[in-house]
């Protein structure tokens, strides 16, 4: 029952996440566009995994469309925000070489049927990490007008890095952990902060919706 | 065992999240430390843009006073002179030349008159912000063409529009610069002044036919003028490129994009800085 509680209310969330990307639409520039057509296809297919564990009690194919859904997203808003073309194109050659490893993945090596796809969350989460450094830098080199809490792009990079990172961990735990009930119901928990935290951050960034701190830049 | 775990599992989670939080708190801080170093910097190359403005039109003003102690001095004196000898004639008893000389008269005073009205007109900056560039130089250019000092000439090409005041008092300065240039040192008998107005894109070329100049040699020995005119340039975000050899006189084209933005505020603005 609270598992089902927490998972609600994560779809609720993200319910709230897609309606202020819908709704703010018009006023995003392109990648918070991005952003919001991310967060509507994540509670998509946050309802599917929901309806596939109640039906079939298996979510793992949803997860291996989620990780590399969620990865071409992200990785598109970051090519859309940096400005540095050499970062452009390592952000456009990770995404090039994840896409046909998540489908080889997916056929090869964790079934997409069965198996959870920690060999494309591992390297998309780190490779997520290190794009939400470099735009930190980018956006310490050229500083805004607009206050940093007030920029779109701050509370976005933040949840990323945030994401990644903590992401990075609770897939080690559950690894680990799986098989101890009690440590599971933790890990459980501590997956669903971090995505609670991270669906916050989105929809403050889609929320701010500032037009673009590239503009503003001194 | 297990509480083993757990701590494990709490203490690496809560560590991790602390780092994160403390990671996003340091940037929120010293992003803040570079907005207001930004913001000084910024501050400092406005107070050096508005002093090197300010540089700007009392060099203009000093040109103007110069100019026009020269127009009273060579032009409206004599004209005030000779009317004065005219009507030292009137006394005469030959009715014929009295009338000739009263008319002769009233015709020179309404000439000291008109010049005198452009003179009280080049007096003022804000003439230039009122009438544009293109009309302050066409004034200026058949001011000049009329004192026989020069022969200049204006083309303008494309639709004209605003470039903003502070840049049309810069570029209006160059321009002065370089007429003095020609008739002091270049010895220059024509001018042509070019202002093409392409969309996003504003050129003015001024030439002249003079003696010209090894521009290496020039920038060696005294080249603050023409220095002046490239720093001037870069003030209002254009580029001053200048061309010259012996003997084939100057060339000079500043380009400017008015859509790029500069650095400096009210670039496109009406305040006077």
């Amino acid at each position: 029952m609270k598992h089902l509680i927490t998972t609600y209310l994560y779809d609720v969330i993200l319910l709230g996440v897609a309606m202020i990307g819908i709704i703010r639409f018009n006023q995003q520039t392109l990648p918070f566009r991005i952003l919001a057509i991310a967060a509507i296809c994540t509670l998509s297919l946050v309802i599917l995994e929901d309806i596939f564990i109640a039906r079939y009690q298996n979510n793992a194919p949803i997860y291996h469309i989620e990780a590399i859904s969620g990865y071409t997203f992200y990785t598109l808003i970051y090519y859309h925000l940096f400005t540095d073309k050499l970062i452009k194109r390592f952000v456009i050659f990770s995404l090039i070489i994840l896409i046909p490893f998540s489908i080889y993945n997916a056929i090869y090596l964790q079934s997409f049927i069965k198996i959870f796809p920690t060999f494309v969350n591992l390297p998309t989460l780190g490779l997520l990490a290190i794009m939400s450094l470099l735009l930190f830098n980018q956006m310490l080199t050229a500083p805004s007008h607009v206050p940093l809490l007030r920029q779109s792009v701050f509370w976005y990079n933040s949840a990323i890095l945030f994401y990644s990172t903590t992401k990075f961990l609770n897939i080690g735990l559950s690894n680990t952990y799986t098989r101890d009930p009690s440590l599971d119901n933790i890990v459980f928990y501590l997956w669903y902060f971090t995505d609670y935290i991270f669906a916050l951050l989105q929809g403050i960034a889609l929320f701010i919706g500032v037009k673009s701190y590239k503009t503003h830049a001194l | 065992m297990r509480y083993r775990d757990i701590e494990i599992v709490l203490l690496s989670t809560a560590a991790l999240f602390t780092f994160v939080t403390g990671f996003i708190i340091y940037f929120v801080f010293l992003y803040r430390n570079r907005q207001l170093k930004n913001k000084q910097e910024q501050e400092q190359l406005h107070a050096g843009f508005r002093q090197e403005l300010l540089k700007t039109r009392i060099e203009m003003q000093d040109q103007t006073l110069d100019r026009v102690s020269r127009e009273i001095h060579d032009n409206i004196t004599q004209v005030l002179s000779f009317v004065k000898l005219n009507l030292a004639l009137v006394n005469t008893p030959d009715e014929e030349r009295r009338t000739e000389k009263i008319s002769e008269s009233r015709e020179l005073v309404s000439q000291a008159i008109s010049d005198l009205r452009d003179l009280s007109k080049s007096l003022s900056l804000e003439h230039i912000t009122r009438q544009g560039l293109v009309k302050t130089i066409q004034a200026e250019a058949a001011r000049l063409t009329k004192s026989g000092m020069i022969s200049a000439t204006v083309t303008t090409e494309g639709d004209i529009f605003p470039l903003g005041e502070q840049r049309e008092l810069v570029l209006f300065r160059i321009f002065q610069e370089s007429i003095n240039n020609a008739l002091k040192h270049a010895n220059a008998c024509n001018f042509k002044i070019v202002l093409q107005y392409i969309p996003e894109m504003f050129i003015l070329t001024l030439e002249d036919n003079g003696c010209g100049f090894s521009l290496a040699e020039a920038l060696k020995k005294d080249g603050s003028g023409l220095k002046n005119m490239e720093n001037r340039a870069a003030l209002i975000g254009a580029v001053a490129v200048i061309s010259s050899k012996p003997g084939s006189g100057c060339k000079i084209k500043i380009s400017l994009n008015p859509t790029k933005n500069t650095v400096y505020p009210d670039g496109y603005s009406n305040s006077t800085g």
